[in-house]
């Protein structure tokens, strides 16, 4: 029987133990919000980006840009994985990292070299354990990520397809599906996929003549980066909400544990005092007995 | 009344501004384009500039500072993709000249260097201009 003192030791540990994990799945779901807010206030960009990329791909039909080309050969491919800066978020990280290191298994054994951007502390920490030293590594974004770090992530990619040096770019992030969900995703960025050019025709239907201006091949040119840099900032934030959701889950289970254990520990821990109760009783009922007796 | 137009400035992290207003005047890459109703559509690509909007029979004019984007123009509806966007009046000053003299440093620092050893200077160069036109723009608030 375990000694009521060590018992007593270990109810109070998972007591606080759970405080922190209460107070950190709180947290948590404050920050879902404002994190699934700025998804919200993101939407109507991306839409009217859509709306305008459609418009103009109807007038540069066959288009050809550089971002559109798809190379023929592989040789090198880039891959950007999105992880948080914080553990306890349960298997949030270690599922973007398992995907990129499959496409990375999977790029070599077809003869590809792979690059890799790390966002995230998690990603930096456990590739440069593994030996893959990201060419490129951002710390302190998942909390708060904002425009111009996604553009900051595109510039390393863009010019670098455009020379010729990349041949396909992938980005791995966790898609917040809801408040208690989490898909990991692996999209490609690099080359723009045709259909994305080709969805908005088809429910078209009534097409006004635009005009452009300068011409319609260069609003294209300056579009195009800018899309990317748009679906960049879309995975960021989309990695910022589902984190928060991912520690929410993880953190309420950890809480759910912790009262179990206390009940459980709770209920040994009377045992324990009963027993040590009835033994001083039968101890001092037999002391007694013995003084009778002489 | 006269006719209007719904303008909405959009940039990635926000809504910036939607009104109905009478007039667009925006800066793009080949000058200044004014937008006013029955506009045909239109798609163009902006350059980093002061973006202004009149209504009420063009007594109230508002401006903006827009770092570069896209406008699009269709049934009197005026959209524009702003990299980044700020009203006049919420432009931060004091936050825009300290940014603007970081900029200026490091421009400078590097300009000391040999021609070989500068980084990209573009970044630098937009961010300096990004200050300059919110300061600009700052001053015309009324």
């Amino acid at each position: 029987m375990a000694n009521l003192r060590d018992i007593k030791q270990r109810i109070t540990s998972v007591q606080s133990t759970s405080q922190i994990t209460r107070t950190m799945e709180m947290v948590a779901t404050a920050k879902i919000k404002r994190a699934q807010e700025k998804i919200e206030s993101a939407r109507p960009y991306s839409f009217a980006m859509m709306e305008v990329l459609g418009n103009v791909a109807r007038y540069v039909q066959g288009a050809s840009h550089p971002l559109l080309e798809e190379h023929e050969e592989r040789k090198r491919v880039m891959v950007v994985t999105i992880t948080s800066d914080r553990g306890l978020c349960g298997a949030f990280n270690s599922n973007i990292l398992r995907i990129t290191e499959d496409v990375i298994r999977s790029e070599r054994n077809a003869g590809v070299e792979t690059d890799v951007i790390a966002v995230g502390k998690k990603a930096i920490g456990y590739l440069r354990y593994r030996g893959i030293e990201p060419v490129m590594s951002y710390r302190d974004v998942s909390d708060k990520p904002t425009f111009s770090e996604a553009r900051a992530i595109a510039a390393h990619i863009i010019p670098r397809y455009e020379a010729g040096e990349l041949d396909a770019a992938y980005i791995v992030f966790n898609r917040f599906k809801n408040v208690a969900e989490q898909k990991p995703e692996t999209y490609q960025l690099l080359p723009i996929e045709q259909r994305v050019m080709e969805a908005e025709e088809e429910k078209g239907g009534m097409h006004a003549e635009y005009l452009f201006e300068p011409t319609a091949a260069e609003v294209l040119e300056h579009l195009l980066p800018t899309y990317v840099e748009t679906l960049v900032y879309r995975a960021l934030m989309e990695s910022a909400a589902a984190e928060q959701g991912a520690r929410r889950t993880a953190m309420k289970s950890a809480t759910d544990n912790a009262s179990e254990m206390i009940t459980t520990l709770t209920r040994s821990y009377n045992r324990a005092r009963q027993a040590a109760i009835t033994t001083e009783i039968a101890e001092i009922v037999g002391g007694a007995a013995a003084l009778e007796e002489a | 009344m006269a006719r209007t137009l719904l303008c909405e400035i959009v940039t990635p992290e926000k809504i910036v501004y939607t009104n109905e207003v009478e007039m667009v005047i925006a800066p793009t890459l080949d000058g200044e384009v004014g937008i006013l109703p029955l506009h045909a559509p239109l798609v163009t690509v902006l350059r980093p500039g002061e973006l202004r909007v009149r209504y009420n029979d063009g007594k109230d004019v508002e401006w903006f500072a827009v770092a570069g984007g896209y406008l699009q123009v269709h049934q009197d509806k005026v959209i524009v993709l702003a990299d980044a966007a700020e009203h006049a009046s919420r432009v931060d000053v004091d936050r825009a000249r300290q940014a603007k003299e970081l900029a200026e440093q490091r421009m400078a620092e590097m300009k000391q260097k040999p021609l070989m050893e500068r980084e990209d200077m573009t970044e630098c160069e937009e961010d300096l201009k990004w200050c300059e036109i919110q300061l600009q723009v700052a001053e015309k608030r009324s």
